[in-house]
């Protein structure tokens, strides 16, 4: 039985074997609301009533009317209101006018219609948006047969009705007490609940209406563009699957949609979906290539190869590398077969991608950037220019190098206004700020990048891309908020981070690490190890070398001191396996640490040296000033405080202007200590006075930073120094407030740490 | 398993059941079920004049509606729906309240199929919908909630719910018709198609009667549960059902489901002898035909179908096969498009076209055919395969391997999609996924052969010696137990791996003989002779041995002597080996 009826199914206009998608050459067709459209065009035309304020604000809204889904009346009517209410009323009269009588008027409408084609002084020319429209619109009305008139106007009076009927709610109970009086048995109550239960699943299909294939193709762009750009604007990943399969089951021909598809199932991580989507898209792409004769082979060869390139993207994209490099050998080998230079450069950008987040160090020759800018691909030349300047700041390459290749990849970007590209570009200056340790540049660059109008055309409520490099840039600020104690900043950073870049999206884990080194950080200047403990799984899971070396860090400052240093060695190996300068020195800096709490000091020495020495090397100015700071204090603790003093210097000019509060601390109260040391050693007793109050004074100002830091036990100990001090210079008045001071703290705080005099 | 219900007994009584269901059916106008009825009823015995079942009881309402009925069952016989609908609006009887809501309902469907062609734009296509079936659902389900609802009541009910897509409450409703009435094959039919897996069946609850052995069986073909269908389907020819041509088309499609060709062939060859104007399931036959190449039987089939009824979709599928077979392809494309035509859910043509575009080398149009075989039908494992093989043809295995991996788990028992699977894998390099593949394809009883070959080469390239001979020792032994000597290349190839492989063991008794087998094949010839001589050269540096070499051996010493020893020497050594 059920097979009687698909012998009278849909012909399928078919060509070669396939189904075309558009059978009836229109990519546009009437419906009631593009009657109403046309209405308000025609009457935007004939009124001369309108004001011009009004009559701006139509014109603007003309284009939004014309691309967007299709309407209901009252939504119609309410968006006209807002700029004209006359003409919204005028409108409304009209189709009342045309939905009561009969249809002879909707054919005189059509025939009345000003045809763009035969009036020159008309006011909407042949190829302006509005001429084209209105003539798609006659063209489709004229090719309408005799039943499908008959139906569009049905649908135009059901169109209006639904609206008079929402309209005037009093019409409504009466209906309902007529429906009751129908059904007489008691059961009827319980079927019209039935019934309004299917209501809303009916009127939201109808209420959207089918899509034309012009406004498919609009949302799908609008779409995928706030996808790109600001996801948390664009419909969330479930409803806007349920109009891609709305759109697919009514024209599975519509390949763009398997690819926002694909691009929404990445959303959610969801690989199945997403292979699905991406292979669908390209087995259905494939059809132009088959349909283009004059092109032959190369329109299906080419999007071939694209598939198999975006598969690699995809299995990258769900860290599946050895998939991905296996997809991207066949692209390469397809795009090598037919010579398409083109997709080879794509392909080799993707290769250097792939080596790169496997972890093997591989280079991109500056012969591949050449290359690219010899295919004119500026994007990938200037994304070559930018991985070489990344290998070059890891590689230790001088700064103004680095910059100037920077500047040359920007005069590019703005040169093909390629603004996604400009954003990375300064990203990427406040990550070489940040990493040379010059924080008030790094500061700037990642505010410019911030305050900076995107390029790309304001519109549909987007001001800003949520990009990587936004992202990047505000992990930055954060930490560098945090760094100078503006902890509620730097949370406040954090809160937007969040809002922007939802848990599940692609670059939320860049503000999670960011947000769980911040909590750490503050948890080991609060003296509270447990909690730093918990949070270095978080940073493990995210990052394995980061966590390591937190990990090591709690050892350290819990005593335990084997676990630490076995920690610390591996680390140690492993980052001078991938060649990560940073952590090696810092954790050579903690392994000299490790040897202070030992007290084997001079052991420590050549740990220091060494670092010192790769960090110059690497032009890595901050960590290279914490070396100095390290060195300084071996030398005090070795009894060389005028030495130790000495070095100082250096170290103590580009900490106060750049460093953290913690650090700045630790370099003034390292300063004062060895005042305090040479000052014994002073001959005349004034002299010594002078400089213990020198020294004084500088405890001072390590006091302030470390409250701002929450650094209590610091705080502690400073106090405990100063009251010695005080002591020694015979000021009474003020030991005791310092002595005070101290006993309370040390009330609050279980006194367990390293005493900070055998600490830096 | 097979067990049957017990009435089987009785087929006297079962005849009769089936008269009385026939006449139900033909007057409330359900066509297909009266088909199906009466193709069993031919099956048995002819009743004699006195057993012939009483006509139903005519009821008072009966009486009363007798003539709006007459005229409306006219109606609806010359598919004027709406007029019959609306000469029965007042009935009372059952009869004519089905015959009423049966003819809205098929009224809205028509109007459907002719809306679809007149709606405005193709994304409106799928907008049409049957405005009368939510009527119809809220006047059912009333009167179901009232339980005034026979059994054929029920039946359309649940076909209303179905169409809603109300999938659930449809399965419920039609469980109940198969309790109501359990006669009417159309709910069981519609059951086939819901019931998803086994576990949903198992879950079921059905009245037991004889229908219930027919439904079992036909849904375990339509679940790919071979074995269990077949079994039922011979205890019912056993019970007395050896005429029915509906048992034994449903055989032959499940032979053919299981790549059983001969039995199918014999099964379809039975089924025109009986039914000689039979169209229905003359495609797979076709196919049959085709995969045998067997031309000129094809041929007659085609024509002979053709003189039948030329536009039926089973007709243009034959025809499409014939003109593939005899690689005129353009032609086949166009019978095949010609099938869809008449019926674009007809999934077998859209698969079938695929292949003819394929062999047209017409990749993209063949993308196209594939792809649209699996938007009719996800669980088309050709299509799925036809995919994997079109990007194999392109030259992306790697591509082509996210399809056959589809196709697999469609069919996870079948050899083909895992050494397509295997030979990408070997492609791309990944062997040790390719050996996986291969064994895989083995284990599960490899149609084609050639897994253990390939299997073989794959472990020498990787210098698992051991366990390439084990592989090629396996080979030899299946080919020469099945008797066929077709692929004597690869026999070659073994045993002279084989010699090589027990020469490097010193196990020279095994690798005289390889090598004495090798020289029977003209390519190897060579290699074993100077195999022989190396033996005999180490053999005589050694101590002599026996006079192995001297032995006789004829054709099969491998399989029967004293093999087994020798046999197991490879797969021990393999456990051993890490």
């Amino acid at each position: 039985m059920a097979s009687v009826h698909e012998s009278l199914y849909f012909n399928p206009m078919m060509t070669n074997g396939v189904v075309h998608a558009n059978v009836f050459g229109v990519k546009d067709w009437v419906t009631p609301y593009k009657i109403t459209v046309l209405m308000l065009l025609d009457e935007m035309t004939i009124s001369t009533s309108i004001t011009l304020l009004d009559r701006r604000r139509l014109n603007k809204l003309i284009l939004p009317l014309l691309q967007s889904p299709d309407m209901t009346l009252s939504q119609l009517i309410k968006t006209v209101e807002d700029s004209c209410p006359q003409l919204a009323y005028t409108v409304h009269l009209r189709l009342q006018l045309m939905a009561d009588g009969e249809l002879k008027d909707m054919e005189h409408f059509f025939d009345m219609l000003p045809s763009p084609f035969n009036e020159t002084e008309s006011e909407a020319h042949k190829t302006s948006v509005v001429g084209l429209f209105m003539r798609h619109m006659v063209l489709a009305y004229n090719k309408l047969s005799f039943s499908q008139v008959y139906k569009l106007y049905t649908a135009l009076q059901q169109y209006y009705q639904s609206y008079e009927r929402k309209d005037s709610p009093a019409a409504e109970p009466a209906e309902d007490t007529d429906m009751e009086l129908t059904n007489t048995e008691e059961l009827g109550g319980k079927m019209e609940k039935e019934e309004l239960d299917l209501e809303p699943s009916d009127d939201e299909v109808s209420t959207r209406g089918p899509l034309s294939q012009k406004q498919a193709e609009y949302f799908l762009a609008q779409q995928a563009y706030l996808l790109k750009n600001d996801e948390n604007k664009a419909l969330d990943p479930a409803a806007l699957q349920k109009e891609l399969n709305n759109m697919l089951k009514f024209n599975p021909d519509f390949a763009e949609a398997h690819y926002l598809s694909y691009l929404n199932s990445m959303r959610v991580q969801d690989i199945f979906n997403s292979t699905d989507s991406l292979l669908h898209y390209f087995d259905r792409l494939i059809l132009p290539g088959g349909d283009s004769k004059s092109n032959g082979d190369e329109g299906c060869g080419r999007s071939l190869r694209y598939a198999a390139l975006n598969l690699a993207a995809l299995h990258c994209r769900f860290g599946h590398y050895q998939q991905a490099e296996l997809a991207l050998q066949e692209a390469i080998r397809i795009a090598q077969e037919s010579n398409d230079h083109v997709c080879l450069q794509h392909c080799l950008s993707w290769l250097y991608l792939l080596e790169q987040m496997k972890g093997s160090d591989s280079t991109l020759t500056e012969h591949a950037v050449k290359m690219a800018v010899h295919f004119c691909l500026p994007y990938l030349a200037s994304l070559g220019i930018q991985s070489l300047v990344q290998q070059g700041a890891v590689g230790g390459k001088t700064a103004n190098k680095l910059m100037d290749a920077l500047k040359d990849t920007d005069l590019l970007h703005w040169k093909h206004s390629l603004s996604e590209l400009i954003d990375i570009s300064i990203a990427q200056k406040t990550a070489i700020w940040r990493m040379y340790g010059k924080s008030t540049m790094a500061l700037q660059q990642a505010q410019v990048l911030l305050s900076m109008n995107s390029l790309e055309p304001v519109n549909l409520g987007v001001q800003q891309n949520n990009s990587e490099a936004f992202a990047v840039a505000l992990c930055h600020l954060s930490e560098l908020h945090a760094e100078q104690g503006l902890f509620a900043a730097a949370s406040e950073i954090l809160k937007h981070l969040r809002e922007r870049f939802p848990p599940h999206s692609q670059h939320a884990k860049l503000w999670m690490l960011c947000d769980q080194k911040i909590q750490f950080d503050r948890a080991m200047n609060d003296g509270k190890y447990h909690m730093a403990d918990s949070l270095v799984v978080g940073i493990a899971a995210l990052s394995k070398t980061e966590g390591l070396y937190r990990k090591a860090l709690v050892l350290k400052a819990q005593n335990q001191t084997t676990e630490a240093y076995k920690v610390l060695q591996r680390l140690l190996l492993y980052c001078e396996k991938i060649k990560g300068t940073e952590m090696t020195i810092r954790v050579m800096l903690s392994l000299a640490e490790l040897h202070w709490s030992s007290s084997c000091h001079a052991v420590a020495l050549p740990l220091l040296l060494r670092s010192l020495a790769v960090s110059r090397e690497y032009h890595l100015q901050y960590l290279a000033s914490e070396c100095i700071l390290h060195l300084a204090f071996s030398q005090l603790m070795l009894g060389i405080p005028e030495q130790a003093l000495n070095i100082l210097h250096m170290a103590i000019e580009p900490i106060l202007a750049h460093g953290a509060l913690l650090d700045k601390g630790r370099a003034m109260l390292l300063v004062a200590k060895c005042q305090i040391v040479t000052a014994s050693s002073e001959p005349s007793k004034q002299q010594k006075t002078q400089a213990l109050e020198v020294a004084v004074q500088n405890l001072e100002e390590a006091g302030t930073y470390f409250t701002k830091v929450d650094c209590k036990e610091r705080v502690r100990d400073i106090y405990y120094l100063q009251a010695r001090l005080y002591h020694s210079l015979g000021k009474t008045a003020e030991r005791n407030k310092c002595a005070m001071l101290f006993r309370q703290h040390n009330q609050e705080l279980p006194s367990q740490g390293v005493p900070l005099i055998t600490r830096l | 398993m097979a067990a049957l219900s017990s009435q089987f007994a009785d087929l006297v009584e079962i005849k009769k059941q089936l008269t009385v269901i026939i006449a139900l059916c033909r007057e409330r106008g359900l066509m297909h079920s009266v088909k199906w009825a009466s193709e069993l009823a031919f099956a048995l015995d002819p009743l004699p004049m006195n057993e012939l079942p009483p006509p139903p009881p005519f009821t008072e309402e009966d009486a009363q509606d007798l003539d709006a009925y007459s005229l409306a069952k006219s109606f609806f016989d010359l598919k004027e729906y709406d007029r019959a609908a609306y000469f029965l609006r007042g009935c009372r009887s059952q009869k004519a309240y089905f015959l009423y809501m049966y003819s809205r309902y098929l009224s809205g469907e028509k109007k459907k199929d002719d809306e679809t062609v007149d709606s405005l734009g193709p994304l409106e296509k799928g907008q049409v919908k049957n405005e009368s079936l939510r009527e119809l659902r809220v006047e059912l389900s009333k009167k179901h909630k009232a339980r005034e609802l026979d059994g054929f009541g029920l039946y359309l009910y649940g076909v209303v719910l179905r169409k809603l897509d109300l999938l659930k409450e449809a399965i419920d409703v039609f469980v109940e018709a198969t309790h109501c009435l359990p006669l009417h094959w159309g709910a069981w039919l519609e059951l086939c198609n819901l019931v998803e897996n086994k576990e949903m069946l198992k879950s079921m609850s059905f009245p037991d009667t004889w229908m219930k052995d027919f439904f079992l069986a036909h849904i375990y073909t339509e679940m790919q549960m071979i074995e269990e269908a077949l079994q039922k389907y011979q205890s019912l020819i056993n019970v007395g059902f050896s005429k029915s041509t509906y048992i034994i088309s449903q055989i032959a499609v499940a032979y053919h489901n299981i790549r059983d060709i001969d039995k199918a062939l014999s099964m379809f060859n039975e089924l025109r002898e009986q039914d000689p104007y039979r169209i229905e399931n003359m495609d797979t036959f076709s196919n049959l035909l085709y995969v045998r190449t067997m031309k000129p039987e094809l041929s007659y089939l085609a024509h002979n179908l053709c003189d039948i009824d030329k536009y039926r979709v089973e007709t243009c599928c034959v025809i499409g096969n014939y003109y593939s077979l005899r690689s005129q392809h353009e032609k086949a494309a166009l019978y095949f498009q010609r099938a869809l035509k008449l019926n674009p859910r007809c999934l077998g043509a859209w698969t079938l076209m695929g292949h003819e575009y394929m062999e047209m080398k017409n990749t993209s149009a063949a993308i196209q055919a594939y792809r649209h075989a699996i938007e009719v039908n996800k669980r088309d494992y050709r299509a799925w395969y036809g995919l994997g093989q079109t990007y194999e043809i392109l030259k992306m295995p790697f591509y082509c391997l996210y399809y056959y991996r589809r196709a697999h788990q469609l069919r996870p028992n079948d050899s083909r999609m895992l050494v397509a699977l295997g030979e990408c894998y070997e492609k791309l390099n990944q062997l040790v996924e390719a050996t996986k593949c291969y064994w895989r394809a083995y284990s599960v009883g490899d149609v084609e052969r050639m897994a253990l070959v390939k299997l073989a080469k794959l472990h020498e390239q990787l210098n698992e010696s051991d366990q390439a001979a084990q592989c090629y020792v396996i080979y030899i032994k299946e080919i020469f137990e099945c008797g066929e000597l077709m692929e004597q290349v690869e026999l070659s190839t073994a045993f002279r791996y084989l010699g090589q492989y027990y020469f490097k063991n010193k196990q020279y008794d095994d690798a005289s003989i390889c090598a004495q087998r090798c020289c029977n094949y003209n390519d190897a010839r060579e290699e074993g002779k100077s195999l022989l001589r190396q033996i005999s050269q180490v053999r005589g540096q050694g101590e002599t041995s026996s006079s192995d070499l001297s032995l006789p051996f004829i054709f099969g010493p491998l399989s029967a002597k004293n093999t087994p020893v020798r046999r197991m020497s490879p797969l021990n050594l393999s456990s051993v080996t890490p």
